[in-house]
């Protein structure tokens, strides 16, 4: 997913302003993958030092991850949750675990405590989320959403995330929360540089942000379908429409044809 | 705890009235502690100390504290180390259920109906609008789950996530905060209805109609059908209060709600190695 560079990839860097925005957007959304890979760096090697110690790490050999996450929240304004997501089944003493910390209002870091008993919350099974899963099938990094993410924080959120694993098995997520609202902030002033309205979709259509009143943020954008565009990782025109992929992401960007 | 704000302020602003002070109180504990914000075996601040926290008078929290032993859901151990403390029953019985009805007056069941209404309603119309195949699967999912839970405490839990993955799918922050708030108010009620396995399957068969109409993009009929569905599990809690003693219909033998599983193993059950 970084090939950023390649025959593709540098035929189509010719300097429109729509290809611009949408360099502009993927550096945005690096600079929190750059987090995610910190985490993620750091749960490989916490996990392969206690494996390689000959016994199964437990819930609270992960608070070895603290100091490098409150770092992160502290360092990346756009990342306001952190944390590594255990595999059920890696940790000898909890059948589940999130290691994870959270910016609140006030900007102090606080954990997340889940109740992950299934005996009391509908929530204790988080395998489903597709900030784990698709890590997990596709051994690709990730952007969820925008989704509503109830389990965590209550926001409209994206979650950048990345697999981790140890000795060539999956042993969870490493990701990272970006507020939509955050997102927003960060790449409206990009869209705003192009002469008529513009959107971001994700990978199936559902609109990220947004400089075109017929088509705000979680809205779906039916037509045109942005996979094409993602799969040829050059823009491509439908529908009147021409998209223009966000290298390396699941965004495109759409514009009107001009 | 903020669930319970309103019925407390509403009391505070009640001076006459110390019964509906008492019964608020009874009520935000006692949430509390089926939700397990507070722990089983937790010790609860002194009388004076919970009362200014309450806002209520010291005779008014004893009361409630009386209420809720006799409910099973606190003890009270006097002497040093003494003080009240959360007991949440190994089982979770009918009648503390039936009990916790009690404390809600059927204007209260319908007006609390009518907001889950509004907000179900809404979040179904919003989500034919807004729907794609992912949002289908987690509420195919639950659906599932609650077609093959056997308790009903499991049951609740299912229904309950099926609105708020519906406010969720709506694509709305909003409206699924709230459809969370109204779940932990009237989740544990739920339990009285969906012991019946016919109305359990009910529920199931209504979920199922609101999903094909979200999936159609038919948002009208997916507002409706979402209405009717909560409307009609808040129309049986309303019968079932209706039914209580001490109200004007008289005692009335409750149907079903004797099916319910009771979990004996509730705590032990949760740290086997999935």
């Amino acid at each position: 997913m970084r090939s950023s560079s390649g025959p593709v990839g540098t035929a189509t860097l010719d300097a429109t302003p729509e290809t611009g925005v949408a360099a502009g957007v993927r550096c945005v959304l690096e600079a929190v993958f750059d987090a995610v890979a910190q985490t993620r760096a750091d749960a490989t090697a916490l996990l392969s030092r206690v494996t390689a110690g000959g016994r199964r790490p437990v819930s609270a050999d992960l608070a070895a991850l603290r100091p490098g996450l409150h770092l992160r929240l502290a360092r990346c304004p756009l990342v306001s949750g952190a944390g590594f997501v255990a595999r059920p089944g890696l940790l000898d003493d909890v059948p589940a675990w999130l290691e994870w910390w959270q910016s609140d209002s006030a900007g102090e870091v606080q954990p997340l405590l889940l109740d992950l008993d299934p005996q009391r919350s509908a929530y204790s099974d988080y395998t489903h989320w597709e900030w784990f899963a698709l890590p997990r099938d596709t051994g690709e990094r990730t952007v969820a959403g925008p989704y509503v993410d109830y389990l965590c924080s209550d926001e409209y959120s994206l979650t950048l995330s990345a697999p981790v694993t140890v000795a060539g098995r999956f042993a969870g997520v490493a990701a990272a929360d970006v507020y939509l609202r955050h997102f927003e902030a960060a790449v409206l002033p990009l869209l705003q540089r192009l002469p008529g309205p513009a959107y971001l979709v994700n990978a199936r259509g559902r609109v990220t942000a947004s400089t075109d009143p017929g088509h705000l943020a979680g809205s779906l954008a039916k037509e045109p379908r942005p996979a094409a565009s993602l799969a040829r990782r050059r823009p491509v025109s439908e529908a009147g429409r021409r998209l223009v992929p966000c290298d390396g992401l699941p965004l495109v960007l759409v514009v009107a044809e001009p | 705890m903020k669930q319970g704000m309103g019925g407390a302020r509403r009391a505070v602003f009640t001076p006459v009235d110390n019964r509906a002070r008492v019964e608020a109180v009874v009520r935000r504990l006692g949430d509390a502690i089926e939700l397990g914000l507070l722990a089983d075996g937790e010790q609860l601040p002194g009388e004076s100390e919970l009362a200014g926290q309450l806002g209520v008078s010291t005779v008014t929290l004893r009361e409630a504290l009386m209420a809720l032993r006799q409910q099973g859901l606190v003890i009270t151990r006097r002497g040093r180390g003494g003080g009240s403390f959360v007991s949440l029953p190994e089982l979770p019985g009918t009648e503390r259920l039936q009990a916790r009805l009690a404390g809600w007056s059927t204007e209260e069941l319908r007006d609390l109906g009518d907001h889950w209404a509004a907000v179900s309603g809404a979040a179904a119309r919003l989500a034919a609008q807004r729907t794609e195949p992912e949002d289908l699967l987690q509420l195919r999912r639950t659906l599932d789950e609650l077609a093959h839970a056997d308790d009903a405490a499991a049951r609740s839990r299912m229904y309950g996530r099926f609105h708020v993955e519906l406010a969720a799918a709506a694509q709305s922050a909003r409206l699924t905060r709230e459809q969370v708030g109204l779940q932990t108010e009237i989740g544990a009620l739920l339990c009285l209805v969906l012991a019946q396995d016919a109305y359990r399957e009910e529920v199931a068969e209504r979920h199922r109609s609101v999903i094909s109409a979200v999936q159609d993009g038919a948002s009208d009929s997916a507002r409706e059908l979402a209405e009717r569905c909560v409307q009609e599990s808040t129309a049986r809690l309303i019968a079932l209060r209706l039914a209580l003693p001490g109200t004007a219909s008289g005692p009335r033998p409750l149907e079903g709600t004797h099916e319910e599983q009771l979990r004996p193993r509730r705590h032990g059950d949760s740290r086997r190695d999935p």
